[in-house]
């Protein structure tokens, strides 16, 4: 398993008395598309958080491409090649589409301080590759026509797509993406399961992905596995027809018949 | 002449640090009312560079607001690393400077103690004036339109989401105190030669109010909103001087109008551009255009 992309090794964390996840380990493979479910508060969303260290993990150990990265800040985790979206949007409002995007092409400027005050040639032409990426990630996405749209008045559809575009910025390896289709419609499901899958295949991520809807997740993760999180624990791994005849996935979901009469 | 001349060397003083301000707490999100403090640190010791070293003045500004602005990171480093924020940062800069104005008092040494600095020339004129604040503005702007200025930007909106899209959150906000410190030291610099000698009672809080008022009448993520206001706000105390003693009282009227109506600040958002001048410049055109097709036909 040395090959793998993010290694989870029985990862722990605890809230005071609650213990929010429990001894998760999992594997995913470089180019991979897994599907993370889990009835609410199973801990999915911290598990997130804890891959980024946006929460300590009290135990357990996280390997990004072979290297521990549980004492690494946010940031620095994002440069090395994990991004994310954010399961309540998180655009900055006041930017425009393409400002939101542009930023996270250059979190780390490529110039230096001298050459943004006095913006020499070098810095002008970095400034201007730095643009034409960002509209190509916006193309992709579909947002070109609201390229100069301040982000708060896009709506709420788009504001997600942004966010996958602004993830996309960060030139990740691993995309984390926490329900994608969150308050969607069908149709709006079909065409972000349609995004989703050209990104994969484009790019070349290896994603994860947090989602409720099981339409969303059955399809996209056809060809390979779906984790399910209960109370913390992984409950079960496999196909998506594996996990949709698993009794105890269903238990945990719907509950369990009680034979009363 | 020589009073309007004052007017207008004492509000280009005001900008100066003003835009030090805008891009701290305007586009970094970080509220500072301790400002006079840096505007102290880079005054003093570009007033002792040029008497006691004989550095040239230009230079010796450079050097006080380079100091001003490494001095900044006492505060801010342990500030940002323990990830103070809001008003707790406020309070922060607010003791700093308290801090090194009693200090300044009670050296008498070297920077003179509560008389202060005395027997500098008066270098700082005009046509100084001019040239320091539009090259100020010039660069604040280079600044706030460059990847480091956006990245200010975004930790000033959304710090967690910033963080996440990879914005080291504590170099990006150490970079703003530091030029923001710089800009208040060489308006520092600047004040104690036009003035001719240099006061620790100069660099009192009501100073960096003043500022922080500037820049939120102003707005906020604007450069050219506190610019007009930093120089209002110094000459229109001059013109009304019979309203002296109502100034502070219309400030205080003025601050909860403006935070109750327009609470981004006058200006706020409205970057300096001059994208209107371009408008009005095709439309006139057009216009001629028009007209002389019409003349054709």
């Amino acid at each position: 398993m040395s090959t793998a992309i993010l290694s989870l090794r029985d990862l722990t964390v605890d809230f005071g008395g609650v213990r929010a996840v429990n001894q998760v380990t999992l594997d995913i493979q470089p180019g991979e598309l897994v599907g993370l479910i889990g009835p609410n508060g199973a801990g999915k969303t911290t598990v997130f958080n804890l891959i980024t260290n946006s929460i300590q993990a009290t135990s357990g150990d996280i390997l990004f491409q072979g290297k521990s990265i549980r004492n690494k800040m946010p940031d620095a985790i994002c440069r090395m090649g994990i991004s994310r979206t954010f399961q309540n949007i998180r655009l900055f409002p006041q930017m425009s589409v393409y400002e939101n995007v542009e930023l996270a092409l250059h979190n780390a400027p490529r110039y230096s301080i001298l050459e943004a005050f006095v913006r020499t040639p070098r810095a002008s032409r970095i400034e201007k590759e730095t643009r034409q990426r960002a509209f190509e990630l916006l193309e992709m996405v579909s947002l070109k026509d609201y390229v100069h749209e301040k982000a708060a008045n896009l709506p709420y559809g788009l504001q997600r797509r942004l966010e996958m575009a602004r993830a996309m910025a960060a030139n990740p390896s691993l995309l984390l993406l926490d329900e994608p289709a969150a308050g969607m419609n069908e149709d709006e499901c079909n065409d972000l399961i349609k995004l989703i899958r050209q990104i994969h295949t484009q790019m070349g991520y290896a994603i994860i992905m947090i989602e409720h809807h099981m339409n969303v997740v059955m399809d996209l993760c056809a060809g390979s596995r779906i984790y399910v999180l209960n109370l913390g624990s992984i409950l079960a791994v496999g196909s998506p027809a594996e996990i949709q005849s698993n009794p105890d996935v269903i238990k945990a979901y719907l509950g369990e018949r009680r034979n009363v009469r | 002449m020589g009073y309007i001349n004052a007017i207008i060397i004492l509000g280009g003083i005001n900008v100066i640090a003003a835009l030090g301000v805008a891009i701290l707490t305007g586009y970094t999100g970080l509220f500072s009312i301790g400002h006079a403090g840096f505007m102290a640190l880079g005054g003093y010791m570009c007033a002792i560079m040029v008497m006691e070293f004989n550095v040239p003045f230009a230079i010796a500004l450079l050097i006080g607001g380079t100091f001003a602005g490494l001095c900044s990171f006492i505060i801010g480093y342990p500030a940002f690393r323990s990830r103070l924020r809001g008003d707790y940062f406020a309070i922060a800069t607010l003791g700093f400077s308290e801090a090194i104005r009693l200090v300044l008092n009670n050296t008498y040494e070297v920077v003179g103690g509560a008389f202060g600095y005395m027997g500098m020339s008066t270098l700082t004129t005009l046509p100084v004036i001019l040239i320091a604040v539009a090259l100020a503005l010039y660069f604040a702007h280079m600044f706030v339109t460059s990847q480091y200025g956006k990245n200010c930007i975004a930790v000033s909106q959304d710090e967690v989401a910033a963080q996440m899209m990879g914005v080291n959150l504590l170099r990006t906000k150490l970079i703003a105190l530091f030029i923001s410190a710089f800009y208040a030291g060489v308006a520092g610099g600047l004040l104690g030669f036009y003035m001719a000698y240099l006061s620790p009672s100069f660099f009192s809080i009501t100073r960096s109010s003043d500022l922080l008022a500037a820049v939120v009448f102003g707005g906020i993520q604007s450069l050219i909103g506190p610019f007009i206001t930093a120089f209002v706000l110094i000459a229109v105390p001059e013109l009304l001087r019979f309203f002296a003693e109502w100034r502070l009282v219309v400030y205080g009227l003025l601050f909860v109008v403006v935070m109750l109506f327009r609470p981004q600040g006058l200006l706020g958002y409205v970057e300096m551009n001059f994208a209107f001048a371009r408008r009005w410049w095709s439309k006139l055109t057009a216009k001629k255009d028009a007209s002389a097709k019409g003349g054709a036909a």
